[in-house]
């Protein structure tokens, strides 16, 4: 299976943005990006290029153009094949105002859709107006949930997000390049099939960004929540500092600071108290210790996020727990590691990912 | 039409016009021809296509100057993030232009029409991977040379 994933896949980055491969294709080439450094960086340079081209705006011919063209046609035609000429004007005419129809269309299709937003029970509400059993919504508006509705909002042609009751979420972006949510309050449930981000979630604590899954994630008023994925990979990012979500694994989010520490959801519920004390800065019991001594081999996925938050004598630690129950793979080096080198941290974590 | 041809020829707003009068001129003339043997849409491409291709086969020595010069006359009103907004199009628009042929005219195709790799392999008369080749070729080229762009933004 590795071997499958293993080879590059450049040349089908971009046919997997726009949709043009096979179910089958995309999988795997999907699967690659999760694991493949050098084709992600390549996906993202595809994806600066799309978001590049967006700069360009249409441009309109001038009007003279059609005078030439009148001009440049009258003295061949006239007068033996007034008719035919007539016709295959008012023919070419009529292709020019399709022409125009398709350009107002494709930038219409550029600029944000509306996303079809269905009711599964109670009321519901789009801009504060109570909605029927189906409704559609657009960027800046908000749909909300009372403590006895819920709703499920189509998103683009991606996926779905379900609100749960209590739910204020508003439509940011949507478009097909870029699909973002804003969660105030309440949880939602996302299930997307998409290439890696194409579908974000703001919360007042970061940034939820799909990377092909599914996931819970709730959130109070001030940003403190959970993340749950049940399918695929997310990041949660916020200030450039992110934590990667795997299915199985829940990352708490906490109001205006650093993401949590993901951690699996069968670990040890002593892991899980002493994570949460030493991430709200108890001390008292060691729980560094705790972590350490109740981690398995998966939980280096709780290990590798610790890495970077602890202190240089907590970091060797850490390391050497790591060490122990995964192994360090080539081209990893406990100095590097050590001094956080961001390329060795990354190479590690695509190993222990198999792990995971 | 006339976007893809402004952006294939360097902004260049003359050739621009010549080659949307072109295509029509063709459209009216060839009409009889169409034997609806292929979709009217691909016919059309075909022949924006060729006007393109044709055109910048004759001159081969179109400069970027053009481009400049047409960069020069515009004017550089507004707020300071209009002009930033204008510098960066600008600077897009010129990595666009530089693409090699074949790429420039498959990435204008994709992003000003959304053609389908499908209709694209029609209207470029050319095999569906060759399609996807171009176009990643092209994207890639374009985020090395608008490098910096993305890391100012």
């Amino acid at each position: 299976m590795k071997t499958l994933f293993s080879r590059h896949v450049s040349s089908k980055l971009l046919p997997l943005i726009d949709g043009e491969l096979s179910p089958r294709e995309a999988q795997q080439v999907q699967a690659h990006l999760t694991t493949c450094t050098r084709c992600r960086v390549d996906y993202e340079k595809v994806r600066s290029a799309i978001a590049a081209l967006d700069e360009l705006q249409t441009a309109h011919a001038p009007d003279s153009i059609w005078a030439a063209i009148e001009a440049a046609h009258t003295p061949q035609t006239a007068p033996a094949s007034v008719g035919s000429f007539r016709w295959a004007y008012g023919f070419a005419a009529a292709v020019a105002v399709i022409l125009v129809a398709a350009v107002v269309w494709h930038f219409a299709g550029r600029t944000d859709a509306r996303w079809e937003v269905r009711r599964i029970e109670g009321s519901p509400a789009i801009a504060a107006r109570h909605i029927g059993d189906v409704a559609s919504a657009r960027a800046g508006e908000w749909i909300e949930t009372d403590s006895a509705s819920r709703a499920a909002v189509q998103v683009g042609n991606i996926g779905s997000v379900e609100l749960s009751p209590n739910t204020r979420l508003r439509i940011v972006t949507a478009r097909a390049d870029e699909h973002r949510l804003a969660l105030a309050r309440g949880e939602i449930r996302a299930s997307i099939s998409a290439p890696p981000r194409l579908f974000f979630v703001d919360t007042p604590a970061g940034t939820a960004i799909d990377l092909g899954c599914e996931y819970v994630l709730n959130s109070d008023e001030e940003g403190n929540g959970l993340l749950r994925v049940t399918r695929g990979w997310v990041a949660f990012e916020w200030k450039g500092i992110e934590s990667l979500v795997p299915a199985g694994a829940s990352c708490p989010m906490r109001s205006r600071s650093v993401p949590g520490i993901p951690y699996f959801d069968d670990a040890s519920d002593r892991l899980k108290q002493a994570l949460a004390d030493f991430l709200s800065g108890n001390v008292k019991g060691n729980p560094l210790d705790v972590v350490l001594s109740e981690s398995r081999t998966r939980d280096t996925l709780t290990l590798w996020h610790l890495l970077s938050r602890v202190d240089p004598g907590g970091r060797e630690r850490v390391y050497d727990r790591m060490a122990a129950l995964a192994g360090v793979p080539a081209g990893v080096s406990r100095e590097a590691v050590l001094r956080l080198d961001t390329e060795t941290l990354a190479r590690w974590r695509e190993e222990l990912a198999w792990k995971w | 039409m006339y976007s893809i041809a402004l952006y294939f020829f360097h902004g260049d707003q003359a050739t621009a016009a010549d080659v949307t009068q072109q295509v029509f001129l063709k459209l009216m003339t060839s009409i009889r021809q169409f034997r609806g043997d292929a979709e009217f849409s691909t016919w059309l491409y075909r022949l924006v296509v060729n006007a393109c291709m044709d055109v910048a086969r004759r001159n081969r020595s179109h400069q970027l100057a053009s481009a400049q010069s047409s960069r020069e006359r515009e004017t550089p009103a507004g707020s300071h993030e209009e002009y930033e907004r204008r510098e960066r199009a600008a600077l897009v628009r010129s990595a666009v232009s530089d693409l090699p042929l074949k790429l420039r005219i498959a990435v204008l195709l994709r992003y000003f029409d959304d053609l389908s790799y499908q209709e694209m392999a029609k209207a470029l008369d050319c095999s569906l991977g060759t399609v996807a080749s171009r176009l990643s070729r092209g994207h890639r080229i374009l985020a090395d040379r608008l490098k910096n762009l993305s890391d100012e933004k």
